[in-house]
This record gives structure tokens, sequence and C-alpha cells, in this order.
């Protein structure tokens, strides 16, 4: 019994940072259809930020995670402004191309500015709780509870305020949102810079409990995508469920199945959900 | 106008009274084929920063004296990413276009063995570094020697000291889809099983795995005597640490090879108190001879960081090659120079404690051997505690009857 | 109030309004009928900034709102309840009323949202569910109550009885008979050109992107034309 819970105390800390990271992809891709692959590379971005501010200049660690936080948002509605903007009403195909291509333009730029070392970004904080025989690192649970924070903040967010109901509105029914007065020009703005920002606290959460390296952007997308089709394509509740389900399926897959094949399982898991509800946990039929 | 003839005139009296008063004075190039960047970089950045290393030490000593000439080396690395395309890549361009000889670096298993399984017809000589996959020394190839000894070499002796602490139930977590680390594990429980004990389990995780608590808290509910460690320095530092943060309280031994430096990034040296490193003896300072003392000294000086402990297996190579080409007394016949690394005793110069075999640093595959040692992570260094019993000629003899 | 002169509308290289001008005076129910693809839709969504305008102006209030955006044409005091309805399908009622006073900052919003479920008691019993999941006569409603909701000082209705049931459109007219009532100014589109002319106190015939004919509803109702081609009696 102790552990089964110890298993999902181990799968929840890694599934919220994919709820995170699927938060940030499923917003985009309701309100503009685009699959945002540069979302794992750009997250990493803030993890290497807030680590290079932590270990070269000095920054208190809350601090750097701020100035991360607002670089999101600032690089968030960069990338929706430059790179996916333009291609707005072109074909499909070429948001693609692009995000493809910004993929590889923040790969490129993490492996200049950071190196190709891992990095792991320092907390000091390496007290363990004990409760029951399950333990938590200080550090684990304290990414649990801002993950759990932020969703928190990001379904008020979305559900409580008239910017979060516009997001949905352009998501379900874009010319009607239109004539409900919603300017649907700053609409993907706001939904980049959130998302981003969201990225990087999945980032800095990586880069803290484990670590930041190249490829590891991509490694996030993935499970990030995998999460969005679990969960139900571009549905906010899917992305929460979606992402706790799949943490603890790896978790649970790893202790109790075989550790070498826990992503396979996983998948399997996933491909199972599918066959059930094609539309996936959360999404509408 | 006036400067550019004067440098042009002054370049040509240089030339020719130089050519007057010592012999003829020539530049080799050697290869290097290495993981500059990527997760084995923690390898391969070393060894090519160990190689540049000793050249510029040769050559600061006069060079490699070939007969009536003198050699003045001079490197040229290609990135491999321990990748086995990158790294054939690499060594076809290096004997194809740069004219390269003599190859060296090959820190990791995989690229390794690619480059191994075509160098035998090539005109060159191969000198493996810290790549520890068995196989790479069990196919008789002439021309290929390598410093570093295969990973079940160790193991095996790891297993003997393993089972003189008394520990009954091991469990194994490694990345054991790598085969030169199942190697030692197989190796390892060979020994154990001989003193009556057992592996009850092998978990394993890939390369970009961080979060291995999954793993641990199944082996946490075995009640192991002791747990074992095999992969690369970076998910076992995740490891000893998520043991800690587990509550797993018995002894963690390990088969690595991390710096201090490379351990503290992940975890504290709390964290790291206590575990054990189950390896060849490599360079660790408290061991070290004064070879290995001024090697760390010169390489921390040079590089600005302490070099990694696996980093001196190229090293050696370079030294090996000097004294090969010296006492072969060529640099075009390749058959010649590998024939004499084999016939070779141990050179002076090298960093590692290898055990000769016949009086010979390279065994009749081409392999070296190293002592193997117990560390222990102590206060937050690696402490050398003792030597693991090690049998280089009854390996070499068993290593011979491989295919 | 809204004066449109000489407006044309292309979807690409294809003209679909060729220069047409009408006026809806404060107060008035205007309504615009004609044949599928007469251009009367183009038009409505010129006006509301979701096509882009290719030639003449639009004017509201005497401001000129010509290839305003759609959100801009919605702050300037027109609403639009579109065609097929168009509610958020995953939204609950109440979230969907509440889309419709997006650009209000008062504090009157919650008193509307009261007001409206008074107005179609239905939706206070489908308060919390989905809208998608809500009949189409229901959707209809909520589509004009959303419409409401932000207090549109010009309410477009663009096919408003489309696809209904007969019973359900005269409950629809009978809706847009209160809100004229209530002394909104109303543009209506309708291809039911008897309900529209009914409600209607002027008209206009739309044929192949021109306006061929226009009077009060009356009139229209009892013109040769009409009577022939579009009310088939």
């Amino acid at each position: 019994m102790i552990e089964i819970l110890q298993q999902i105390v181990n799968g929840v800390a890694i599934g919220g940072v994919y709820v995170l990271i699927a938060l940030g992809l499923t917003t985009v891709f309701g309100i503009l259809g685009i699959a945002h692959f540069a979302h794992g590379s750009v997250s990493m971005f803030g993890g290497y930020l807030t680590f290079f501010l932590v270990t070269s200049w000095g920054f208190p660690l809350l601090l750097a995670i701020l100035v991360a936080l607002i670089v999101g948002f600032v690089l968030g509605m960069l990338i929706e402004l430059l790179a996916y903007r333009p291609v707005r009403n072109a074909n499909h195909i070429n948001a693609f191309i692009v995000a493809l291509g910004l993929t590889m333009m923040v790969e490129g730029l993490n492996l200049q500015f950071f190196g190709h070392e891992q990095v792991v970004i320092p907390t000091n904080l390496s007290r363990v709780f004990d409760i029951g025989g399950v333990t938590i690192p200080e550090l684990r649970l304290y990414v649990i509870i801002a993950a759990a924070l932020l969703i928190i903040a990001m379904t008020l967010f979305v559900e409580k305020t008239k910017t979060g109901q516009a997001i949905r509105a352009v998501a379900e029914n874009r010319d009607a949102a239109i004539l409900m007065g919603v300017n649907v020009k700053t609409i993907p703005l706001v939904v980049f810079a959130i998302s981003t920002a969201l990225g990087v606290c999945a980032g800095v959460m990586v880069g803290s409990l484990f670590a930041i390296a190249p490829g590891i952007g991509e490694w996030l997308v993935v499970k990030g995508f995998a999460v969005l089709i679990l969960g139900g394509l571009g549905s906010i509740p899917g992305a929460i469920v979606g992402g706790l389900v799949l943490g603890v399926t790896e978790a649970l897959a790893a202790g109790f199945i075989s550790s070498a094949y826990k992503d396979v399982i996983a998948f399997v898991v996933m491909i199972a959900v599918l066959l059930l509800r094609p539309q996936g946990l959360m999404g509408k039929a | 106008m006036t400067k550019r003839l004067t440098f042009t005139t002054l370049t040509a009296m240089m030339a020719l009274t130089g050519g007057m008063v010592m012999a003829e004075e020539k530049t080799l190039d050697i290869g290097v084929t290495d993981a500059l960047t990527g997760g084995a970089a923690v390898y391969g950045l070393p060894q090519s920063n160990a190689v540049q290393m000793a050249v510029e030490e040769i050559n600061a000593a006069g060079g490699v004296k070939v007969g009536e000439d003198t050699y003045m080396l001079n490197v040229i690395a290609y990135d491999d990413k321990a990748n086995p395309t990158e790294a054939t890549n690499a060594v076809r361009k290096l004997i194809d276009r740069d004219g390269v000889k003599f190859i060296l670096g090959f820190c990791c298993s995989g690229a390794t063995g690619a480059v191994a399984s075509f160098i035998a017809n090539e005109d060159a000589v191969m000198l493996v570094g810290n790549a520890a996959e068995r196989s790479i020394t069990t196919k008789e190839i002439a021309n290929l020697t390598r410093t570093r000894p295969p990973a079940d070499y160790t193991g095996a002796a790891a297993g003997t000291f393993v089972a003189q602490k008394g520990h009954k139930k091991v469990a194994v977590l490694g990345a054991l889809d790598v085969g030169f680390y199942a190697s030692y594990v197989d190796a390892f429980e060979a020994e154990l099983k001989k003193a009556g004990g057992e592996i009850v389990t092998r978990e394993s995780f890939g390369l970009k795995d961080r979060d291995m608590s999954p793993q641990l808290t199944k082996i946490r509910e075995l009640q192991p005597d002791a747990i074992l460690v095999v992969g690369y320095v970076e998910p076992a530092a995740f490891i000893y640490r998520q043991a800690v943060e587990l509550g797993i309280d018995v002894p963690r031994y390990g088969f690595t090879s991390g710096s201090e430096e490379q351990f503290l990034r992940v975890a504290t040296s709390e964290q790291m108190e206590g575990v054990w490193d189950l390896r060849p003896t490599e360079l660790t300072l408290l061991s070290a001879s004064e070879n290995g003392v001024a090697y760390h000294a010169n390489y921390t000086e040079k590089f600005g960081i302490a070099p990694s402990p696996s980093s001196p297996y190229a090293y050696d190579q370079t030294y090996a090659l000097k004294h090969a080409l010296e006492a072969a007394g060529t640099v075009e016949d390749t058959a010649a120079v590998a024939a004499a690394l084999r016939e070779m005793p141990i050179p002076a110069e090298v960093v590692m404690q290898y055990l000769p075999v016949d009086g010979k640093m390279f065994d009749a595959n081409g392999q070296a051997y190293t002592s193997n040692g117990a560390f222990q992570w102590q206060g937050g260094n690696w402490v050398f505690v003792q030597d693991l019993p090690s049998d280089a000629a009854a390996y070499s003899a068993f290593l011979s009857t491989i295919d | 109030m809204l004066q449109i002169n000489d407006l044309k509308v292309a979807y690409g290289p294809i003209d679909v309004v060729h220069g047409i001008s009408l006026t809806v005076n404060a107060g008035e129910c205007v309504a615009l009928i004609g044949a599928n693809g007469a251009g009367k839709s183009s038009t409505l969504k010129a006006i509301c900034g979701l096509v882009p305008v290719k030639g003449g102006s639009i004017t509201f209030e005497g401001r000129d709102i010509t290839n305003l955006s759609g959100h801009a044409v919605v702050q300037a005091g027109i609403t639009m309840c579109p065609e097929g309805r168009q509610v958020f399908p995953q939204m609950s009622t109440v979230k969907n009323l509440r889309m419709g006073a997006y650009m209000r900052r008062d504090a009157e919003q919650e008193a509307d949202l009261e007001r409206m479920m008074d107005m179609f008691p239905i939706l206070r019993d489908r308060a919390h569910q989905a809208a998608g999941t809500l009949s189409g006569g229901e959707q209809e409603m909520l589509a004009i109550a959303r419409a409401l909701m932000a207090r549109p000082k010009l309410c477009i209705f663009d096919e408003p009885s489309l696809g209904l049931a007969p019973k359900i459109v005269a409950e629809v007219a009978a809706t847009i008979a209160r809100i004229k009532a209530m002394g909104k100014t109303i543009l209506l589109v309708e291809q039911n050109s008897l309900m529209a002319l009914r409600l209607a106190d002027r008209a206009y015939l739309f044929e192949a992107g021109e306006i061929v004919l226009s009077g009060t509803g009356e009139e229209l109702q009892s013109h040769p034309e009409v009577v022939k081609a579009y009310l088939g009696h």
C-alpha cells in the first residue's frame, strides 16, 4: 500500500510539470489550431535563464524565477507576433513549418547561450518529509504545490475573468467571439504570453528537480502532446487530468511492471484510452 | 610594402639558418574523435583536452624522434557526439581527407565499436580510451589498443569486494541497455553468487532519465542489503540523491567514474556521503602517483577545471603512441607502429597505474589493465580506500578465449 | 442612425454586393429581404467588420465605421445575432450570456443577466447546461439574449428563423417584436419574407447584390413582385 502511495507521489510531481506544459500547448492549439512544437525548447530557455541568473549573476532564486517569467511573457508575445501571426491566414502547413523552424532556432540559441552541459538549478532544498512511510523531498513538495497553484490560477483566469472567457470563446467560435467584441488580434498575444510563462515555470521545475540539457525540451514537448491527445485536444481540464494520469502511469509502470519499458507502457495506456474514447479523456465528441 | 618585404626576408633567413643547424623538423598530424558535445561529453571532452595537453608537453620536450627526424605533433579533433555514425564519418574524414594514420580518443562504446568494426582494413592505428565494452578487444584487431580495461574485468573485482562486505541481497539499478554496463553487472553477479549472494532485481533507466524514484521505490520495497548503480555520471548522481530522498539507507555501490564536481552539480555532499565507486583506479589524487598529481595540476591550470578521473586514458594513449613511433622508427608503417605498441613496456610518463601482462603495457589483444579501486565519498571527496582484488593476467587469458 | 452609401463587397475576385445604399433610423425596425445569395448577409458582415469593404462607406451615428475591425464595431454599439446562432457550444448558457456583455465595464451586467432570464425563462432552466446541448429554438433565444446583453444601440438579426420549426419561428418573431417594443433599433435579415415584412417598419428587397425595391413593410407586403416572388401566394 505504501509502495503504491509512494509511486503516486513520485508520479504527481512530474505529472504537474506535464500539466503546465500541456496547458500552454492546449490553449495555443485551442485558439490558433497550431501545434507549437517550440514550446518545450522555449520552456527550457526559461530554465536555463533562471540557472544563469542564479549562478552567474547571484540573483536569489525567487527573483530569478520572476525575471524569467517576465522574459517568458515577452518572449511569448514576440513568438506570436513575429513567428505565427504572419502565417495566421495562410495554409496550415505554413504554421507547421514555422513551428519546426522555431524549435530548431530556440534549441540552437539555447546551445549558443548556455552550452551543451547539463545544468541543475541550485535550490539548496534537501530536507525530506516522511509521512507514514511515504517520503517527499522538500523540493518535490514545493514543485507539486507550485504546480497546483498555477493550475488553479490558470483555471480561475480562464473561467472567471473576461479575458479568460474570451480565450475560450475564440477557441469555440472565433467569428461569434468577434461579434461579442473580442479583439481577436490581442487574444493570441495574451495566450502566448501566458502559455510561455507557464512553460517557463515548467522549465524551472524540471531544471531544479532534475536537469536541463539539450534534448530535454524535445522530450517535454513530446510528453506535452501525448497529454493533449490523452486529455482531449484544446481542453483545459483534459490537460490537467491527462498530465496527472500520464505522470502517475509512468511511475506505476516503472515501479510495478518494467522500468525499461515505462515510456512504452505509458504510450500503450494512451492508445488504450484513445480506443475507448477517441476524443480523449475530457474531449467533446 | 616595406614591412612585408622585411618580414618575408626575415622568414627566409630563419628558414635558411634553421635548416642548417638542426635535423629536419616535421609535423605529424594525429586525429582525435570523441564526444565533445552531448550527454557523453563528460567523458569525451576531457579526453580530447588530455590528448591536447600531452601533445603540447611532448612538443615542448622536443617532439617525437623517429629515426633521423623529429616530429612535432598536431591534433585534428572531431566531435562524434558518441554517435556511431558520426564517429564513422569522423574517422573516414581523418583518414581520407586529413591523411591521418593515428587516431585517439574514443570515450564511448557505441561509437568506438562502430569504428573498431572496420579499422582492421585501414592503414591506421586506433587507440581507444575510456570505452569499456569488452568486445572491442576480443576481435584480435592488430592495429587497435585500449588503455581502459573492459567493464567486466572491473565488475568481477567489484562483485568480490561487495561479497566480502557480507551483502547477500543486492538490488541493481543501471543503464542496462548499454552492453558494457550489463556485462559489468553479469561479472559482478557471478562473483556475488560464488559467495552465496544474489541480485534481487535489475532495474534500468535510459540515458535521458532523471527521475529514478519509481525504480528506487520498487527497490525500497524489496529491502536489499545494498544497491549497485551502474551508469553515466549524471543519472547516477540523481539516483544517489533520490535514494536518500526516499529514505533508502543501505550501502550504495556504483560504477560511474564521475568527478566530485560532476556529482555535486546534482546532489549535495551529504546526500553523497558513504557512496562507493568500484572502478578502475584511474585518477584520484589520494591514490595518484607523482605523474597523477602533476597531471591534475597541469590540467586544472590549463583548462580551468579539474580533469575527469577517466581522462588520463587519453593522455596515456598519447604517450604510448609517442613511444611506439620512436620504437618502430617510422610514421608511415602503421603495422610496425601497431606491433611496437604491443611490445612496449609501460612508459614512464603515464598517469594510470597499469598492471603489466608479461612485462608489457598491452596484452596480445591490445588490452591494457589498470588496478581497480574501491573509492568512497567522504566529506566531499572521493577517497581511495583500497585496491579491489583484480587479476590482470587471468583476465587477459580469459579475454583471449572470447571471439 | 446607420447610413450605408454605395457599399461594395467582394470575396476575392467575386463581387457579391454591387454598391447598395440604405438607411436605418433610430427606433426603426428595418428588414432586408431577398433570395439566398442576394447579398444580404454579406452586407451585414461588412457592417460588423467580418468581411472587408471594397467600396462605399458605412456611417453609424455620424461616425465612419467603414472597415473598422469587428470588436470596434461592437464597441460603437452594433451587435449582431448571427446566422446559425453561433453559440459557444461548450460554455454554459450563463457564460454565453456573460460573453454577450464582454465589452461592458458597468456594474449592471448581472442585473441584465437576470432580466434576460426573466425575458426567456427557458434560459433560466438551462442556465448551467452547455449551450451546445440546447435545442435549436433554445439556442436561438440564447443568441438573441446574448446579443441584447451588449446593450446595443443597433441590433442586427441575421436569419433568426433559419432551420427552426414553424412554432418556434412564431416565437422568434414575437421576441423580435418585443425587442422592437422596448425601443431598440433593429436591422433584420430574413428569408422568411412574410415574417420580416410584418415585423419591419421599412424594408429593402435584395436581388443579385443590388437593392431593387424599398418601402414600408406594408407597401412591400402588397407589392405584386414581392408577392409573386417571395410571399408565394
